[in-house]
């Protein structure tokens, strides 16, 4: 009988997962991993909570339950790397990183050393054979966050939950009367939660006035409290009075400053050509040609030219995209394979 | 609380007493006046007040003057550790409320034994010239061990005289917080010895966050809380009329049904003891054989998790205490059981079991069979 570690967040969907396995016959112990617990003004980490809800399933379904302990790594790779891509004025995602770093290597790797044969996780998304694939659920579709991951560790982990909709992940929960079937999903970035990016990274940063600048006129529309808060297509947040919207055009770091305008056609608000760095393949590189890509989470996708230079991949998006920020990621597809991707310089 | 459950956790908390409810009720609404206004509806809400208080005086054998009400437990605690200046002596098993005190003072903490007991003479070898103050609970809330109160007030009068022999005038007195025994232990404060002693209503099927602190006449109380001046300017803000009425009630519904509750308990308890003994051989008791409070049953499954447990049990609709850590906070087990020397293996699996009204022995025997039925099948996992 396999022996399957299952990270169980203490939410519906790992939850679920867990019971899933079990019925499947797998040998399954339950791991909460603790990578965060540090509690933010306005927002009490309910990490506690979520552990004891992971357990109370644990102990329902029968099965072992640890607790991988790896706060030290994840502010390390997770936390640190978010807030230094900031700084450097770039929009990055830390889920896609804990994926690569944390769950899909450091996860992987301990509960491999501990006599495990497999992991799984709550994910939406497929994997057959080692390859990628989206979820039945395109809504839930997450392999966005996942193409960093390797191949290797794909092919280890089960996700069980990718031929499933949401709608019948909760119904199929509440039929086995599990803890956490009616529990609300998390939102956003697991350790930002509710109070926002920007609240998370006042905790690590200095708040340094600068100048808000027209692009067009160059006249300077007012004071912001930081350039590294502001991000490409942002339009709230700019407390510049009545009047036509202002959206974030650009900004520079160094001289502190965002700039902004009021027209919605703007070139550096759409791009259509597109480097991406820090290439990643979940397996063999694919050949140049048409894909499907996205440019964020749940973005539909949208057709685009691939060509490579050196390790770099060079996009030509058919239809422009909005908002389209360097650190962000570009995840390529080929039907409903994901490929893998890039980071957008 | 919804009936199917069985609730083995009334050291936590009591569900109120239906009469004290009642007697609660008309402070709410019709007699909701502030007692220290001057007309005549409010003067008899007053009166009622301090017909409450006499009460509890009365219950504990103590005068009425002698008595502020507080908002529970913990904050008559630290009223009696902020009346006093000097070094404190406590125990290692004491309850947080008191611990917390005491460590923000100079203080020493005496060493419970194996059981959970605290001798008088431990006690006297900690008290030093400086001493002002000894805190030991009645009862401890995790064990249920019964301290040897009077024995200790003889060491502390001993203290008290030998100072007066030398002119010298640092007071020294003892304190209690006996919110977990008053249900089945007498406490008359003259024959307890004591000079300052907290009560807790919550404890007895009264309602939360009222309590009070006795102190006998020589003690002089430091406010902790000002304001307008109300219980002799040691404790202001308004008076929790309808709470102190619901505590008066409720303790003298404890004073009247202690001897046969706790008897009763005591059989209930023994029967769930050995029932879970002769199921696990391998169990361990914790707390004192003898002195120990009749409803509490304190016991460890070795090499079990006791978080599971309770959250097996809940599924069972059966609820208890872990007598120990939570996964949340791995590695600070209960100081209670670090201090009594319990192996960690042996820590982790206790579980604490406290009966009380809501206990039949229908339901004790059925939640026996239950945590046995549970206890066998953590084993049962463990092991395979």
């Amino acid at each position: 009988m396999s022996k399957v570690y299952v990270g169980m967040s203490g939410g519906v969907d790992s939850s679920l997962t867990a019971a899933l396995l079990l019925e499947q016959g797998y040998d399954v112990t339950g791991v909460y991993m603790k990578n965060w617990t540090q509690d933010l003004p306005g927002m009490k980490c309910p990490w506690a909570d979520d552990l004891a809800d992971a357990k109370r399933v644990a102990v329902q379904l029968g099965i072992d339950f640890k607790v991988f302990d790896f706060e030290a790594e994840y502010k390390h790779k997770v936390v640190d790397y978010m807030i230094d891509e900031y700084k450097a004025g770039r929009t990055p995602n830390p889920d896609i990183m804990c994926n690569q770093e944390v769950k899909f290597k450091l996860f992987l790797e301990t509960a491999l050393e501990d006599g495990a044969d497999m992991i799984a996780t709550g994910h939406y998304a497929r994997v057959e054979g080692g390859v990628l694939k989206q979820a039945v659920d395109s809504n839930k579709d997450q392999t966005y966050f996942l193409y960093r991951v390797s191949g290797d560790a794909l092919s280890k982990t089960l996700f069980p939950l990718g031929e499933f909709t949401k709608p019948q992940v909760r119904e199929m929960a509440k039929e086995r009367g599990l803890y956490t079937a009616a529990k609300k999903d998390s939102q956003g970035i697991c350790f930002v939660g509710k109070v926002g990016i920007r609240e998370f990274l006042s905790q690590y940063v200095e708040q340094t006035p600068g100048e808000i600048i027209d692009k067009v006129t160059g006249n300077v529309l007012g004071h912001h409290d930081g350039a590294i808060f502001y991000t490409l297509g942002q339009r709230h947040g700019l407390e510049l009075g009545g009047g036509l919207p202002y959206y974030v055009v650009g900004k520079s770091m160094d001289k502190n400053e965002v700039y902004v305008t009021t027209d919605l056609n703007d070139g550096s608000l759409w791009r259509e050509d597109v480097t991406l760095a820090s290439v990643h393949f979940i397996n063999q590189a694919p050949e140049a040609g048409e894909y499907d890509i996205r440019v964020r989470h749940r973005a539909p996708l949208v057709k685009a030219q691939v060509s490579f230079e050196g390790d770099d991949i060079k996009l030509h998006i058919n239809n422009a995209e909005r908002a389209v920020a360097a650190g962000q990621s570009v995840v390529m597809y080929s039907g409903d394979i994901c490929l893998g991707g890039g980071i957008i310089v | 609380m919804s009936s199917d459950f069985i609730y083995l956790d009334h050291a936590a908390a009591t569900p109120m007493d239906s009469k004290v409810l009642t007697a609660m009720q008309p402070y709410f609404s019709e007699l909701f006046y502030n007692p220290s206004s001057p007309y005549s509806p409010a003067i008899s809400v007053r009166r009622d007040y301090e017909e409450a208080k006499h009460q509890l005086a009365q219950s504990i054998g103590a005068k009425q003057d002698e008595l502020v009400m507080t908002a529970g437990a913990t904050e008559s605690i630290n009223l009696a550790f902020g009346s006093i200046k000097g070094h404190v002596v406590t125990a290692n098993i004491e309850h947080h409320a008191v611990l917390a005190a005491a460590q923000i003072r100079d203080h020493t903490l005496v060493e419970s034994d194996a059981r959970g007991f605290i001798s008088a003479e431990s006690v006297k070898l900690a008290i030093k010239p400086t001493t002002e103050l000894v805190s030991i609970a009645l009862a401890n809330n995790e064990l249920g061990t019964i301290q040897p109160l009077r024995d200790i007030a003889q060491v502390v009068k001993q203290e008290r005289e030998a100072r007066l022999g030398r002119g010298d005038t640092t007071p020294i007195y003892l304190h209690t917080d006996a919110s977990q025994g008053v249900g089945q232990i007498d406490i008359n404060v003259a024959r307890l010895g004591v000079d300052l002693l907290t009560l807790n209503a919550a404890k007895i099927y009264g309602p939360k966050q009222v309590g009070l602190l006795w102190a006998a006449s020589g003690v002089r109380l430091s406010p902790q809380i000002v304001g307008g001046g109300q219980e002799s300017g040691i404790r202001s803000g308004t008076e929790n009329v309808a709470g102190v009425i619901g505590f008066a009630t409720a303790l003298s519904l404890a004073s009247e049904h202690r001897k046969y509750e706790s008897e009763r308990l005591t059989v209930l308890r023994d029967s769930l003891q050995s029932q879970l003994l002769a199921a696990f051989p391998e169990a361990v008791i914790s707390g004192h054989p003898k002195h120990r409070l009749g409803g509490h049953l304190h016991i460890s499954f070795p090499d079990l998790d006791a978080e599971r447990i309770v959250f097996a049990l809940e599924n069972r609709r059966v609820l208890v205490a872990t007598g120990s850590a939570c996964a949340a906070n791995f590695g600070t087990r209960s100081h209670v059981l670090t201090a009594i020397g319990l192996a960690p293996e042996v820590a982790d699996g206790s579980l604490r079991l406290t009966l009380g009204h809501l206990s039949t022995e229908e339901n004790t025997s059925e939640a026996a069979r239950i945590i046995i039925e549970e206890i066998t099948r953590e084993y049962n996992r463990t092991t395979k």
